[in-house]
């Protein structure tokens, strides 16, 4: 019910006085005084004391109210619809391809952080090389254009297109040439925007232009069995292997993979098979493979040919002129024997040859018909399709340009300016090119030349398809979105050639689905899936040699004699650097090369005798002086095992324009190539005189011998058979334990290495990197021995004599002959000691051993007294001397908020003042149990793989639990060839090293 | 103790006529007293600003972090902890005298004791320098300290010889600066009554309340014979668990047992030197020929050739050992410390630590002021390389050669060290100037019996055998400070 009460407020309303009846209408009870106010009078008063001070007081407090902002805002922005398959915390993969390889591309949020082997792309498809480990920082360079380029200034696309498309119409419409030099396309969508391309462009024609090539090999093949092939060379299929100067497991082709051919073996398996392939090496420089080698010969580069000649001889029992090695007596001795053996093991052989003369390959090519190899050894059927580069039709290129025949040249993933053999002819004639494009994604070398750089994606942001062999394809899948204003090289052409498809996924993916996949029955996402196709193979034929070899015994014998003058210098390719193009990663300029374990420059190697007779010590600075006239000021590197008389430099260094890291480290060796009979020769002579400076290598290791000590253990195969743990006697003694044993109630992590699987190539070292957020600290810290490298490869050399091997500095010392030199590599890294001395010393227990096996660093905790990495036996502890990853002082790469993206965010980067060390990837550990928790099952062996083990193409690392009786890695434990490093002083370390078995006790005797 | 006369045949521990107990106030005193000469003024420059270098080159390693020395993957220990244990090792002649010799009744330690002491604590401090300096996260030092935490469990870990060097070194400086500090009592006293104004307030606070009434004598002798006992197994501790951080490892050429032993000697070793070079110096400035006196000089010298001595032998029993262990390990090390790339710091190291001292067996050399001081330095020198050889050259090489380096040192290593010299002798320059370079009170106590001037009283009576006599006036030809021709005529 409503109420009818009235209330009244105040008397005035109750009385209802006059007044109040008058007021009541009104809003306000006083007018207003807005009349006096806005009047002129009012308008222009002084503003009263008191009021100003109301205002100053209140505009005061506001202000400073509304600067009261309590911390700076981080906005975390959700996903508004969230992607079905990111997770954060949870890392995607994807397949890709990276230089033919099939890869899985781990991403976290989006980001590629790290490349693994796709493990369905094939039996030999183990492991990546420290390039495709390296390559995931390369997409997160600054040192990359952060949009197209025209005329020296950024622009954008459209642009470009108009620039371009002028140019190629004017070029095509005045009868000039269009070039696009790559180097080698095996990409089938690659090659079909190509023919796109020419169909709009006639005058068009694809250059493949490789830095080092593999010309030599090809046109061989096409003389001797007319198929201008790569072959397909089965070094798993060899129980004899001999190379001259063919760096297969490194820099030859294609290293990954054969690396893990060859191993198959002479690993821990093959060997409990009772087998071992037999390795001979006749080279001038010590390359990775010759340091693998079970016999190891070193021939000048005069006494390759030769070589050649007189295994030829020996084998077929003809007499080509030419095959006398007078001057080198222990390699003519090893030729005849060989010759015998390989003979014995007809159809199990295989002789390769590294270099790029012609006449020299169709000589090997006589060789391997006549030992049988077409067919087992070699499959000239399914060949490789990495390089196709042909060095003629790059000069005739030049020539052309300089003519000004060309109107338009593209440059695809190649840099002449910077690896041609003769730079400044062709800067030259480029200048006489009216429209020159680059595909580059920095201003290179070549791209600076160039008046439009139409910027590249990274293939981490690329759709496109390799085809590596015959009959295997792969697919490249972009694994981020373009990070820069960047358009794929491909997309670029279809709009330069008005193609109707334009957008290139849509071209990639017609593509195989009307050329490859209906025959085989697959789908687009089973490509995307599997990241892998294959085509059955074709039988590989057997192929005879029936040509006349007298033209090509003459054609050696003259270049053999060219070369033999008094230094012959050899240009190779080192692991790390490679032809240089990515000569901008930090990770790769930091990986010590294999051998001499030197970062950051390239040198002179010299052998030591030979160094003595030039009067030149290690570090001294030489000019080194082409026939050519072309010379650079290097540090010497005396290198065990360097042929006499010749000399070597690493190509892939002296780069200008790539970026901060890679700018002006070492000297280029390009220059020093020469072109002869049709290819390009690595050879050359040159003069060698000292400039009387002084030059100090950053190497990670400077004692280069292992004193005898047990820390390497050796056996010949021979002995091996008699005895399986030959080399590897324990004597019997009884150990005592002041410390209790730690309980393993799980898990016991623990690994087992084999030493003769290990090549040394350096691979984990930057998986390790790359997974772990190693820092990199540049030339000037590694020279303080102070790279952080959590796994190392130890290289020691030790010295092959009647009385047998002499392993110490104070005798090697005394050795006249230093020329035999055997090499073991042994990767060391934290071993996870039971009984760990680092453990016991830490004041404040931030390194502690967990219930499953590992020994572990709490970096939070550590305040850095060193006491632990001092009193490690095997001194892998690192220490954070400085802020590597955010001191201006040390910018090699990371420095930037852009590049940091490459960290992984499930490793902690560590600050200055911290000691760090292997943690056995405990981030994979924990991520590998969490799954198996997730999916309610127990771990199984294999869920849990190390990134050193993951990146090792040889499989020579193995990682597991040594509770489970049944694991691969306690299987191998339980081999006789497994021995402790440093098991005497009973610190119990969790690493099983295998014995270093060489198959030397043969009738071929070095 | 006054009370009945000292063998003649004991020489005195104060020499000089006329020596009353006002004049050994006045001696002692005066350079407290007086404003400072010229000599003072310029080694107080000198070292104040190697005190400054030291500041400078501590600074630029907080700021930019350890990668400042010249410290690598292999040697994480070089300058930083030789200088560590080459301080504290000089710190023990200091705590060896002032307690030791005190429970031996070695009376000639009163002239000598509060110098040593001193020089003790301003060595644990230059050595504690250290100890934080070379952690490569320095502001968290105290983490190494057992203390309550909200870290969770955190606790430090007790197998660690670095913990208990945490404890043995702060055990050792807070005892010695009770023990000195209990010793100055009666002498901060003695000030405060002479002194004026501003002065004598300050004094006064510092002597806390000293009134010289029998039962404080009574209390302060009982203090001090307490300390000494406490202090007396410190001297064998410290440098015992100082050497546990090599010795407690594996590394070959740390591991060995012999370490707590020998590096005992060697402490004392390098402490007299140090006490040596301080006092020889002081002496002579400050005119204190009369209290320390020869004497004290010779006996001291023949510490050293004690203890330089059984280092000697301790250097050699490393090398048998190492041969007949049979360890390979060790075997090396050994060699490569005489033959290997650092070969002269160990000749270094024997000749200035086992061939020098041996020159002290010669009278003529143990009582020469200037060979004898120079020979000091000399032990010092080679003390540092001692320390520098052990770390250095085990480290260097060790089991795997693949990790074997060199270390170089940088500006920086050199910068501190040389610095931390210049931290000592700034502080120990003060110290001469704020307060008794020598225990006046426990000087007085040797002026009736020990000194010269009592033991003439002692002849003059007549009452000694003559032989006696003629023994001890032949004993005090040696004395720089006593009148020859006094005896001439006796």
């Amino acid at each position: 019910m409503e109420s009818n009460k009235k209330y009244w407020k105040g008397l005035e309303e109750y009385k209802n006085t006059p007044d109040f009846v008058k007021n009541n209408k009104d809003e306000f009870a006083e007018p207003l005084p807005i009349e006096d106010v806005l009047n002129e009078a009012g308008l222009s008063t002084v503003t009263p004391r008191r009021d100003f001070l109301k205002a100053l007081g209140f505009g005061l407090g506001a202000v400073t109210l509304a600067a009261c902002q309590t911390a700076p805002i981080h906005k975390s922005i959700p996903y508004l619809v969230k992607p079905e398959e990111v997770t954060p915390g949870i890392p995607n993969y994807y397949t890709s391809s990276f230089n033919g390889q099939s890869i899985l591309v781990k991403t976290r949020e989006g980001r590629p952080i790290k490349i693994e082997p796709n493990p369905n792309a094939g039996e030999f498809n183990v492991g990546t090389d420290a390039r495709a480990q390296a390559s995931v920082l390369d997409l997160y360079d600054v040192s990359k254009l952060k949009a197209p380029v025209l005329k020296n200034e950024e622009t954008t696309w459209t642009k470009i297109d108009s620039y371009v498309k002028g140019e190629l119409a004017k070029a095509q419409a005045g009868g000039k040439k269009i070039r696009i030099v790559a180097s080698t396309v095996n990409s089938p969508s690659t090659n079909a925007v190509l023919a796109q391309f020419v169909t709009k462009y006639p005058a068009a024609k694809l250059v493949q232009y490789d830095a080092v090539s593999y010309t030599g090999i090809i046109q061989a093949n096409q003389n001797s069995f007319g198929k201008a092939v790569l072959p397909k060379y089965n070094f798993n299929k060899a129980d004899l292997i001999l190379s001259f100067g063919a760096d297969f497991l490194g820099t030859w082709i294609n290293g990954e993979e054969f690396t893990a051919q060859y191993t198959a073996n002479r690993n821990y398996r093959s060997l409990e098979g009772k087998k071992m392939s037999r390795h001979i090496q006749f080279e001038s420089g010590m390359s990775l493979t010759g340091t693998n080698a079970d016999t190891r010969v070193p021939v000048k580069l005069s006494e390759e040919g030769p070589a050649l000649i007189a295994l030829y001889n020996a084998i077929t029992g003809q007499a080509l002129p030419g095959g006398t090695l007078g001057n080198n007596a222990t390699a003519d001795k090893v030729i005849k024997l060989a010759a015998k053996e390989l003979v014995q093991s007809k159809g199990k052989a295989l002789v390769v040859c590294g270099s790029n003369d012609v006449s020299t390959q169709i000589l090997v090519n006589a060789i391997n018909a006549a030992i049988g190899s077409y067919g087992t050894t070699i499959d000239l059927d399914n060949p490789c399709f990495l390089y196709a580069g042909n060095d003629a039709e790059f000069n005739g290129l030049v020539a052309e340009m300089t003519r000004g025949e060309v109107g338009a040249v593209l440059f695809l993933n190649s840099n002449p300016a910077y690896d041609y053999l003769d730079a400044k002819k062709f800067e030259a004639a480029l200048k006489n090119v009216p429209a020159k494009i680059s595909f580059a994604d920095r201003a290179d070398e070549t791209a600076s030349l160039c008046d439009a750089i139409a910027i590249n994606h990274n293939y981490l942001e690329s759709w496109g398809d390799a085809n590596a062999y015959e009959g295997y394809y792969s697919i490249v899948q972009p694994t981020i979105n373009p990070v820069f204003n960047s358009r794929q090289a491909e997309e670029s052409l279809l709009i330069w050639a008005d193609a109707p498809i334009k957008e290139y996924y849509q071209f990639v993916r017609n593509n195989w689905e009307t050329k490859m996949l209906p025959a085989l029955g697959l789908t687009w996402s089973d490509v995307l899936e599997k990241g892998v196709i294959t085509v059955p193979a074709k039988p590989a034929g057997a192929y005879s040699f029936t040509q006349s070899l007298a033209q090509v015994a003459t054609a050696i014998a003259s270049s053999s004699k060219a070369l033999n003058k008094d230094v012959q210098l050899q240009v190779y390719e080192n692991i790390p650097m490679r032809d240089g193009k990515n000569a901008n990663n930090a990770f790769l300029q930091e990986l010590p090369d294999p051998v001499s374990k030197v970062t950051w420059d390239n040198y002179v190697a010299l052998a030591p005798k030979f160094a003595e007779s030039l009067k030149v010590k290690e570090f001294d600075v030489v000019t080194v002086k082409g026939s050519n006239g072309y010379s650079v000021d290097l540090p010497v590197l005396i290198q065990p095992g360097q042929a006499q008389g010749t000399a070597s430099i690493a190509l892939g260094y002296g780069r200008s324009k790539v970026g901060k890291a890679g700018n002006d480290v070492g000297k280029n060796a390009f220059p020093f190539v020469s072109f002869v009979n049709g290819t390009m020769q690595y050879a050359t002579t040159v003069t060698i005189t000292p400039t009387g400076g002084y030059y100090e290598l950053a190497q990670t290791q400077t004692h280069h011998s292992f004193e005898g000590r047990a820390v390497i253990k050796e056996a010949t195969f021979k002995e091996y058979l008699k005895d399986a743990s030959a080399g590897n006697h324990k004597g019997d003694h009884k150990n005592y334990d002041l410390w209790d044993e730690y309980e393993k109630p799980g898990n016991n992590w623990v690994m087992a290495i084999d030493l003769n699987a290990c090549t040394g190539c350096g691979s984990c070292v930057v998986a390790c990197n790359v997974e772990n957020n190693i820092p990199v600290v540049g030339r000037d810290e590694v020279r303080r021995r102070r790279e952080m490298h959590w796994i190392r490869i130890d290289r020691y050399y030790s010295y092959e004599t009647p009385n047998g091997d002499v392993t110490k500095e104070k005798e090697i010392a005394k050795l006249e002959d230093l020329d035999h030199v055997s090499v073991v590599h042994q990767p060391m890294l934290c071993q996870h000691c039971d009984h760990a001395p680092c453990e016991t010393v830490c004041p404040v227990l931030a390194t502690v051993h967990s219930s499953d096996g590992l020994n572990q660093m709490a970096y939070n905790r550590c305040v850095g007294t060193r006491y632990c990495a001092n009193n490690c036996p095997y001194k892998v502890r690192r220490f954070n001397w400085f802020n590597y990853w955010n001191d201006s002082r040390f910018d090699n790469y990371l420095n930037n908020e852009f590049t940091q993206l490459v960290l992984n965010p499930d490793v902690t980067t560590r600050s200055r003042g911290v000691m760090e060390k292997c943690s056995m990837c405990v981030q994979r550990i924990q991520a590998g149990k969490l799954k198996a928790k997730i999916e309610k099952r127990p771990l199984k062996d294999g869920d849990i793989k190390m990134a050193c083990q993951e990146a090792c193409s040889a499989n020579a690392i193995i990682f597991g639990d040594s509770n489970d009786p049944n694991s691969e890695v306690s299987k191998a434990l339980r081999s006789e060839r497994i021995y402790y490093v440093l098991e005497e002083i009973n610190v119990k370390p969790g690493i099983g090293y295998m014995t270093k078995i060489r198959n030397t006790d043969t009738t071929v005797q070095a | 103790m006054s009370g009945h006369n000292e063998s003649i045949l004991r020489e005195p521990l104060i020499t000089g006529d006329n020596i009353t107990y006002a004049k050994i106030t006045d001696d002692i005193l005066s350079p407290v007293e007086n404003k400072p000469n010229k000599a003072w003024w310029i080694g107080f420059i000198v070292s104040a600003l190697g005190a400054l270098l030291w500041v400078v080159a501590v600074s630029y390693t907080f700021w930019n972090g350890i990668g400042a020395w010249g410290l690598n993957k292999t040697v994480g220990w070089a300058w930083d902890i030789t200088g560590f244990v080459w301080w504290v090792g000089i710190g023990h002649a200091g705590t060896l005298i002032s307690a030791v010799l005190l429970l031996f009744r070695q009376n000639w330690r009163n002239s000598i004791n509060r110098s040593a002491e001193a020089m003790t604590i301003f060595a644990v401090i230059c050595a504690a320098t250290y100890v934080v300096s070379h952690m490569g996260r320095p502001w968290l030092a105290y983490w190494v300290l057992p203390l309550p935490n909200q870290f969770g469990s955190l606790w430090v870990n007790f197998n660690s010889p670095l913990v208990w060097d945490m404890f043995a070194i702060s055990t050792y400086f807070s005892v010695s600066l009770l023990f000195w500090y209990t010793g100055l009592l009666p002498d901060i006293a003695t000030i405060r009554d002479r002194a004026v104004g501003t002065r004598k307030k300050i004094y006064s606070i510092f002597s806390f309340g000293w009134t010289g009434s029998v039962k404080t004598w009574q209390r302060f002798e009982a203090v001090s014979l307490i300390l000494a006992g406490i202090s007396t197994p410190l001297v064998l501790s410290v440098h015992t668990i100082v050497s546990m951080d090599f010795a407690t490892s594996v590394i070959p050429g740390w591991h060995t047992t012999i370490f707590p032993p020998y590096f005992v000697a060697g402490a004392i070793f390098s402490g007299f030197a140090m006490v040596l070079t301080l006092l020889l110096v002081a002496r002579k400035v400050l005119g204190l020929e009369n209290y320390i006196t020869m004497f004290h000089i010779e006996s001291m010298n023949k510490i050293i050739i004690l203890t330089g001595s059984i280092v000697g032998v301790a250097y050699l029993t490393e090398f048998f050992i190492a041969w007949y262990s049979g360890s390979e390990y060790e075997q090396y090390a050994f060699i490569n410390r005489s033959t290997g790339p650092y070969w002269w710091s160990y000749w270094m190291m024997m000749t200035c630590n086992v061939i020098s001292p041996q020159l002290l067996w010669f009278k003529k050399i143990r009582l020469s002021i200037k060979a004898t001081w120079i020979l000091s330095i000399v032990v010092n020198v080679g003390m540092w390389f001692e320390r520098f050889v052990i770390i250095v050259t085990s480290l260097h090489r060790d089991y795997i050669p693949s990790s074997w380096a060199m270390f170089y040192p940088t500006w920086v290593d050199i910068s501190v060290f040389v610095g931390s010299i210049g931290l000592f002798f700034t502080l120990f320059l003060l110290f001469l100037r704020v307060l008794p370079s020598i225990a006046i009170a426990e000087v007085k106590l040797l002026l009736k019996t020990a000194s010269e001037q009592a033991k003439m009283k002692q002849i003059k009576e007549g009452h000694e055998n003559k032989e006696y006599v003629a023994e001890y006036i032949e004993s005090l030809e040696k004395f720089d400070s006593v009148k020859q021709e006094d005896y001439a005529k006796i």
